[in-house]
């Protein structure tokens, strides 16, 4: 048995020797003389007899070969050899749709690993892939993101079967603080002890929790995450065991988790959640649960049976009624919604691309195909069957779209660094953009099935030739009308896709450089921006708060090298509150219909600092907004908008909180420029401003401005007033305004590289058509020259097919574009807004590229020495 | 057509490991021998038997060496290995299965080939 399949394994791989056979051939023919010389026929006569009965030795050769296992392998290695000297035969053709795949399946590659990462990919943690987030849901379903209570948490995580672990985090703001040590903000999650069991994490240095650390009455602790040991510890090892103060209660540090490490959210330390009187309570709703499904359990299943455990809880406890719950993995809780259809419509637009290259790809080998109608002739003439051609050019196709992949593969790789390094600071750290064995299928499914993609029209029509036609026709031999068509076909297609791409990608540019472009005003780059926030147990009512804001302001003013400082509730472009108002002697009566509008809280001092100008009127002063001397500033569409055609100084409105109680009446002292506050809206919204002691809110931002960096300095001025307040988010307003556009910069710059893509591949497309279809017909404008034709005549004649091909497809993109407009304005983020000066713009512009690629085989034309072209070929 | 083939084919193989099981024979022996045997019923030439010889041999059945020939040419011989001895056992007891059957559905009394 073994023997027997050695055997078979030694002949698959060692052929055998050709002459072996021959010479065991020829001593059969001797043999067969031999055996008629000796029945005594002659020796001339035997010798004549045996041949003929021998019959044919080719035959029998090649019958002998296909006895062989595996002899069909052998014509395919022909056919691969084929195809390698085709391809470096023509080797600037080659490399041209080498370069071209190579574009087309990298963005693709590259795009595809990003999406499995957003999409697909479990969480990087034993046993990620079952791992969910496990959230309150209120009926109606629209809402799948509720915190739910410490009661009903232990409920489900006693009565649920489905987890194998189930914990629960409150996440809160941790402010860190020790003697010698400025106070530092970071994300602070109270977890059940259980947490870094689950996620099957060991602390780097120390501990991480003991079931013992959550009962009530235990030592306060805090794990620290690697970054706060490493900026604010400096990686020192004798951390473990210091005291620090945390939100300005005493804590122990027993653990650093190590690097990366920020589950389940982000978060930078972790203290245990102890069971205290106030979360007792089925109404305090702080908690968000995170668990690790049993092994074949589904997070559909899961949450069915935390559904009904939670319509019992409901039924006991009235303060659960109308409550749910929702199961859902990493992904679908934070990357669903819009980063979904972004990540999506990302995938959707390289594979765009990849339809071009092939477009591209199937339309240079189908102009070759036509060159090469000679040689397939001649094969089949010589018998090869039109299968075996087929197959040969399609191993020809798949061959160059794994070398285009391969190189592809390289870019991909660049692409997705590059997409990491933009992404790093928005990103969750759980998200790693790394290929996997998903990404590897992927791809060398896209090579071969590109590679089918564009050999397999070209293959099927070069391989469907009339032998003798071609053969007599001789090398003047044009495309028929099938060929042309087709290629004329993949133009338009190619050209209406790339206005497609173009369309969506001019929309997120142009919504990128319109927020940039707001409030060109304010001077961002030298407005250093910084919040801060008291702490309600240290500053308990709005006096307190009032005082440090007061004292504080004229501390900021004299920093060295400030030339104005300010306080407000945030700063421009950075957020907004909203309220009802009411205007005087105007009322309302349904408070339904009141409309809204959105202020700022601030300091006088506000408007210099942010450089927006005041039109009328005057700036707060420092007893606007005490008791009954409540005042406010209108920017100009504002006071447009409520008293029309009026002069609004002195009138009088009040706004409304969302208790539905009415504030104090307030005085319009001034009137303001218009700026945009919102840059989500990009529009001049009516906007308000309030004296800050007017509101005493606890959470304020400090606006300085400043040539140099003046971070140090607020700091230094904060903590020399109170030693335990943080400075949270410090940064220059521009950095901060680009922060907030990193999504349409990004995705900006990501879209218009594949629509440029796009571009160049449709351009130098048609270019190589018209110049293929150009070269063969040197001989006729040749003599279209020499009878007399014009520049123009020949430019016409030449350009024509290509402007033809453009206009269709330009037809073709802008009916598909204009719904892509409508889809991305009413992508939920509301951010991308269109013209249609942007589509007409794109058309424009790729009209231009494809012309001028058109022209320039056409001037080419133009410039022919007609005896020459005559005499061409 | 390529049933029919397939009968031949099988038969033939049957034929040349049958005389293999003898003796180590060369292709020309071979087909003088079953022409002999069958009193010149079977006439095989080169164009079956040495695809059939190559087919035997690629599945393992007989092995080839280079010997010399009666009158001393070089020549090929080929014998049968174990397992193509296992496998002529095989295929001699389907074919007595098979010929009685045929011969039974056919009316002949049943004296078979031994």
């Amino acid at each position: 048995m073994i023997a027997e399949f050695l055997t078979r394994v030694r002949f698959l791989i060692f052929r055998k020797r050709r002459s072996e056979l021959d010479d065991e051939l020829r001593f059969h023919l001797e043999q067969s003389i031999a055996a008629k010389v000796a029945a005594g026929v002659s020796a001339s006569d035997a010798r004549r007899q045996s041949v003929i009965e021998f019959g044919s030795i080719e035959t029998t050769r090649e019958q002998c070969d296909r006895q062989r296992p595996g002899w069909w392998a052998g014509t395919i290695s022909q056919d691969v050899r084929y195809a390698v000297r085709g391809i470096l035969a023509h080797r600037w053709f080659s490399g041209a749709i080498v370069a071209t795949l190579a574009l087309g399946i990298g963005v693709n590659t590259m795009v595809f690993t990003l999406v499995n990462a957003v999409l697909l990919k479990p969480v990087p943690v034993p046993n990620g892939d079952r791992l969910v987030s496990v959230m309150g849901r209120n009926l109606s379903g629209d809402d799948q993101s509720l915190a739910f209570s410490y009661p009903d948490f232990q409920d489900y995580r006693t009565q649920a079967t489905s987890f194998e672990f189930f914990e629960a985090v409150s996440p809160e703001a941790g402010v860190i603080s020790e003697a010698g040590n400025p106070p530092q903000q970071y994300e602070l999650n109270r977890a059940t002890a259980g947490i870094f069991t689950m996620l099957a994490t060991k602390a780097y240095l120390g501990r991480a929790f003991l079931p013992s650390d959550e009962l009530p009455g235990a030592a306060p602790v805090v794990v620290i995450g690697y970054r706060v040991w490493m900026e604010r510890y400096a990686g020192l090892p004798s951390v473990i065991g210091r005291e620090v103060h945390v939100n300005g209660h005493p804590a122990t540090i027993i653990g650093v988790m190590p690097k990366g490490f920020r589950y389940p959210d982000e978060v930078d330390l972790w203290m245990p959640l102890i069971a205290t009187a106030d979360l007792a309570s089925r109404d305090n709703r702080s908690l968000r649960g995170y668990a690790i499904l049993k092994p074949r359990v589904t997070s559909k299943m899961a949450e069915a049976e935390l559904n009904g455990i939670a319509g019992r809880i409901a039924n006991q406890f009235p303060a659960d009624k109308g409550l749910g719950m929702s199961a859902l993995t990493f992904q679908q809780r934070v990357n669903g919604g819009p980063i979904r259809i972004v990540f999506l419509s990302m995938l959707a637009a390289v594979g765009f691309v990849l339809l071009i290259a092939c477009a591209d790809v199937a339309n240079m080998m189908l102009s070759r195909s036509m060159n090469r109608q000679r040689e397939m002739s001649i094969r089949t003439a010589l018998g090869a069957s039109r299968w075996r051609i087929v197959r040969q050019l399609l191993i020809e196709s798949v061959f160059l779209s794994t070398l285009g992949g391969i190189l592809g593969l390289g870019l991909a790789k660049s692409g997705i660094h590059w997409f990491d390094l933009a992404t790093v600071a928005i990103r969750p750290t759980w998200i790693l953009f790394t290929m996997n064995y998903t990404v590897f299928g992927y791809f060398a499914a896209l090579c071969i099935l590109s590679g089918l993609l564009f050999g397999i029209l070209p293959a099927l029509r070069s391989s469907k030739t009339n032998v003798v036609d071609v053969l007599k026709e001789g090398t003047l031999s044009v495309a028929g009308h099938r060929g042309t068509w087709l290629s004329s076909a993949l133009i338009v297609f190619q050209f209406a896709l790339t206005l497609v791409l173009l369309t969506g990608a001019g929309i997120f540019v142009r919504s990128f450089l319109d927020r940039l472009a707001v409030n060109p005003f304010i001077p961002a780059d030298q407005l250093n921006v910084a919040r801060l926030h008291l702490p309600d147990d240290r500053y308990k009512d709005k006096e307190a708060r009032i005082r440090l804001f007061d004292q504080l302001l004229p501390r900021l003013r004299s920093i060295a090298g400030a030339s104005h400082a300010a306080i407000a509730s945030d700063a421009p472009g950075m957020g907004l509150a909203n309220e009802q108002i009411e205007l005087e002697h105007v009322p309302i009566a349904n408070p339904a219909e009141r409309p809204w509008i959105s202020f700022i809280a601030q300091s006088p001092g506000y408007f210099d600092t942010i450089h927006l100008q005041l039109q009328q009127g005057r700036d707060f002063n420092e007893t606007d907004g005490a008791s009954n001397r409540e005042a406010a500033v209108l920017t100009r569409v504002a006071a447009a908008r409520f008293w029309p055609g009026e002069n609004p100084i002195g009138r009088r409105f009040r706004l409304f909180d969302d208790k539905n109680k009415p504030g104090p009446w307030t005085t319009v002292i001034g009137i303001s420029a218009n700026m945009v506050q919102d840059l989500q809206e990009n529009d001049h919204k009516p906007l308000l401003f309030l004296p800050y002691r007017q509101e005493g809110w606890d959470n304020m931002a400090l606006v300085v401005e400043s040539a140099a960096d003046p971070l140090q300095a607020m700091r230094k001025t904060v903590q020399s007033l109170d030693g335990e307040l943080p400075l949270n988010q410090p940064s220059s307003l521009k950095d901060t305004i680009a922060d907030q556009l990193w999504f349409l910069r990004v995705f900006g710059e990501v879209f218009l590289a594949f629509a440029l893509v796009a571009m160049l591949m449709a351009s130098v497309g048609i270019y190589a058509v018209i110049a293929h279809a150009t070269g063969s017909r040197t001989r006729e404008i040749g003599v279209r020259i020499a009878l007399g034709a014009t520049r123009r005549n020949i430019l016409f004649l030449v350009m024509r097919r290509g402007l033809w091909q453009i206009t269709c497809g330009l037809a073709l993109g802008l009916v598909a574009a204009f719904p892509l407009t409508h889809l991305m304005a009413s992508l939920p983020n509301g951010s991308l807004h269109s013209d249609p000066s942007v589509i007409f713009g794109v058309a424009l512009t790729l009209a231009s590229v494809g012309v001028f690629a058109c022209w320039l085989p056409a001037r080419r034309a133009t410039g022919l020495d007609p005896v020459r072209a005559i005499r061409y070929e | 057509m390529p049933t029919s083939t397939d009968l031949l084919q099988g038969t033939l193989d049957l034929l040349i490991l049958q005389t293999l099981a003898l003796q180590p024979m060369h292709g020309w022996g071979i087909t003088q021998r079953i022409q002999q045997v069958s009193k010149d019923v079977f006439q095989i030439g080169q164009g079956s038997l040495y695809p059939a010889l190559y087919r035997l041999e690629y599945k393992g059945w007989i092995k080839a060496e280079w010997g010399n020939s009666e009158n001393n040419r070089r020549a090929k011989f080929y014998r049968l290995t174990v397992a193509g001895r296992k496998q002529l056992r095989s295929e001699v007891e389907t074919w007595d299965r098979l010929s009685s059957a045929v011969g039974l559905i056919l009316g002949r009394t049943v004296e078979a080939s031994r």
